[in-house]
């Protein structure tokens, strides 16, 4: 985790409106590569930010700049392969072209780059990565995995039930 | 001292694919080859499940052009149900016009995904230009203006997607002997006049026209290399209807010659009689020809430039797409073109050709009609079926055979890359004897211009070989002996 998570795991409460969207990237039909729409199928069970459109998809899209800009603040949920990574990071996004583009791959940091760039709008960018390690054809999550989910799931719930959080 | 070049993998296409350059002791290309190195075996696990999963598992091969394998899945199991063509049964107008709108969506959006964000950057900014610069972020910040159109045009294509098939991907319409709904008043007019944050038809087929002045200009500007680049020969095979025009759902498999003399025309169903597969042992992918001409003389070509090439005209109901199409065919005085860059000539005109055709489509009432599906039974279980559509990289096959249970036992996927393999592979022969051969130093910009060559076919490796791609590009260069003496990453 970065030093700043604790400040901005308290910010989900702020995603509980029609103008926020969270995102889950990845595949189910790969294993870990399902953690981000496993978060995603954790708001709903929870009925966490209810008020929050919640999307699943495989990958980013260049499109995705002309929806972002629409919300007043995004947060990208996806699978991480970052040998660092213990469990799970939250970070605020800046803007960078990182030319990065392929048809089946375009990082967040372009995405908000070319919606700055397109549409001179910059809504504000957070993106949740939980580690993940087996990216095999199957369903399900390794255990491992699972339990990054929950360090993930848990950090967030316990500002949610100590009443910081959502309405 | 002879060298190998080596593109591996090859970059800004569907899948994992590598290129070999062998030079001689003189510089001079002495072979080239794509490679396709990647394997997955969707027709081998599909096997034992259900035959009505099939199109729904099958369209996952792609992320691009899935509509087209869902359609092709569907065709094949009406056949298997007893109500597809091999039986002669026409299908219900509500559900053939549904699937051509989610067919004509797919080919506009997969379309302009080719053709603005992988290929336009390199025509604006050049085959030698900075990496960094000749991509759609490169184009982002060159022209956003330009960018926001086209995201608009690929917003509305996956919009209409998503009307149809109720999923922008890897949705689910089709059904054997039909489709599950039809399209609501709501969704076409959505279609048709827009909304706050979704462009109307009209500014659609507006787009499409300025992506075919990009061209012109392009083409206005390097002509020569335009039309030298490539210039390699192949039958050109497409789908028509009896009217002698392209049909991207149905018709008969036709194939012509340099001089449009049709070579051979065949019921889809009879594919295999007519067609055989090469292997080579440094490719997964497979070369199909034409038994009776061999395998050189018989591969032919797919997609929008071997389309544009076979077909008679366009539809009236096309005006801007049949004007733009006689331009093409009297460029080239009515002979078949075999230039590699005006693939992305045709490509343009299909992108205003699929949206003119949305067009006719969304204001047919046909499409608001409450019948859906052919009725059948278990009497008229044949068990086996093939379907072909045009998908927008060329010619796709389906054929599967199912046991008395209903359980999948064979399936064959004949996907577009594959059909394009020969002349793929000839076009990269071609420019690495035109912008390698003779040179003591290789630049970067030499080694995309094989990419480039490969490009225009906008390949989907994926399909061919039913694989997840990885993306980053290295050259080495290897002497006669393997050892590396360069190498270009990126």
């Amino acid at each position: 985790m970065n030093s700043s998570v604790d400040e901005m795991a308290r910010l989900l409460a702020d995603y509980n409106n029609s103008d926020s969207l969270i995102y889950g990237i990845g595949n189910v039909g790969r294993q870990d590569d399902g953690l981000g729409w496993a978060f995603i199928d954790w708001l709903e069970s929870e009925s966490i930010c209810p008020k929050a459109e919640l999307m699943r998809h495989y990958q980013l899209h260049l499109e995705d700049a002309d929806m972002i800009s629409y919300k007043k603040q995004v947060l990208f949920v996806d699978a991480s392969k970052v040998p660092e990574l213990e469990t799970f990071q939250l970070e605020n996004i800046k803007p960078k072209m990182d030319f990065s583009f392929t048809s089946h791959a375009i990082s967040v940091e372009s995405i908000l780059a070319t919606c700055q760039t397109c549409f001179d709008y910059m809504p504000k960018v957070q993106f949740l990565t939980i580690k993940g390690y087996e990216w095999n054809l199957q369903l399900g999550l390794t255990t491992k995995a699972k339990q990054n989910l929950k360090s993930a799931t848990d950090y967030f719930e316990q500002y949610i039930n100590s009443g910081v959080t959502n309405e | 001292m002879s060298k190998k070049l080596v593109i591996d993998p090859v970059t800004r296409i569907e899948g994992h694919g590598k290129v070999t350059i062998h030079l001689d002791d003189n510089n001079q290309v002495v072979d080239a080859k794509l490679h396709v190195v990647e394997f997955r075996g969707f027709e081998k696990f599909i096997q034992g499940h259900p035959y009505w999963e099939a199109p729904m598992l099958l369209q996952r091969i792609c992320g691009i052009c899935f509509v087209s394998h869902h359609l092709c899945g569907a065709k094949a199991l009406d056949d298997m149900v007893g109500v597809g063509y091999s039986q002669n049964t026409p299908m219900l107008p509500t559900a053939e016009k549904m699937r051509r709108l989610g067919h004509y969506m797919q080919q506009l959006q997969s379309h302009v995904t080719a053709y603005f964000y992988l290929i336009v950057p390199e025509m604006l900014f050049g085959m030698d230009a900075p990496p960094e610069q000749r991509n759609v972020l490169g184009l982002v910040e060159a022209d956003p203006d330009l960018v926001k159109r086209v995201v608009a045009l690929r917003k509305w294509g996956q919009e209409g997607i998503k009307a149809v098939l109720g999923k922008r991907m890897h949705g689910i319409s089709s059904i054997p002997g039909g489709v599950n709904q039809n399209l609501t008043i709501e969704a076409r007019d959505r279609l048709l006049n827009g909304e706050e944050g979704l462009i109307s038809l009209d500014d659609a087929i507006e787009f499409a026209q300025d992506g075919l002045n990009l061209f012109y200009n392009f083409h206005e500007k390097n002509r020569k290399m335009v039309d030298t680049f490539a210039d390699v020969p192949a039958l050109n095979m497409c789908l028509v209807g009896d009217d002698d025009n392209v049909d991207y759902y149905h018709g008969k498999m036709r194939i012509v010659d340099k001089n449009k003399e049709i070579i051979n025309e065949l019921d889809y169903h009879d594919y295999l009689d007519h067609f055989s597969e090469a292997t080579e042992e440094w490719s997964f992918m497979k070369f199909p020809f034409l038994k009776a001409l061999g395998r050189e003389a018989g591969a032919v070509r797919v997609g929008p430039l071997a389309r544009v090439n076979v077909t008679k005209s366009y539809s009236d109901s096309t005006p801007l797409a049949k004007a733009a199409l006689e331009r093409f065919h009297d460029y080239t005085n009515g002979k078949a073109n075999d230039k590699t860059l005006h693939t992305n000539w045709a490509r343009a005109i299909e992108i205003l050709h699929s949206a003119e055709q949305i067009k006719v489509l969304l204001n047919d009432p046909d499409l608001q009609k409450e019948q859906l599906v052919l009725s059948y039974d278990q009497s008229m279980w044949s068990g086996e079926g093939i379907g072909v559509v045009e998908a927008p990289r060329g010619t796709l096959l389906h054929h599967y055979r199912a046991n008395q249970e209903g359980n999948i036992t064979f399936a064959n996927l004949v996907v577009a890359t594959t059909q394009n393999n020969t002349v793929m592979n000839r076009s990269v022969r071609s420019v690495a004897e035109d912008y390698i051969g003779g040179n003591a130093e290789i630049t970067e910009g030499m080694m995309n211009a094989i990419e480039v060559s490969i490009r225009a076919y906008d390949p989907c490796l994926s399909c061919a070989t039913h694989a997840a791609g990885q993306m980053p590009l290295v050259v080495s260069v290897l002497d006669s002996k393997g050892k590396l003496v360069n190498e270009f990453i990126r």
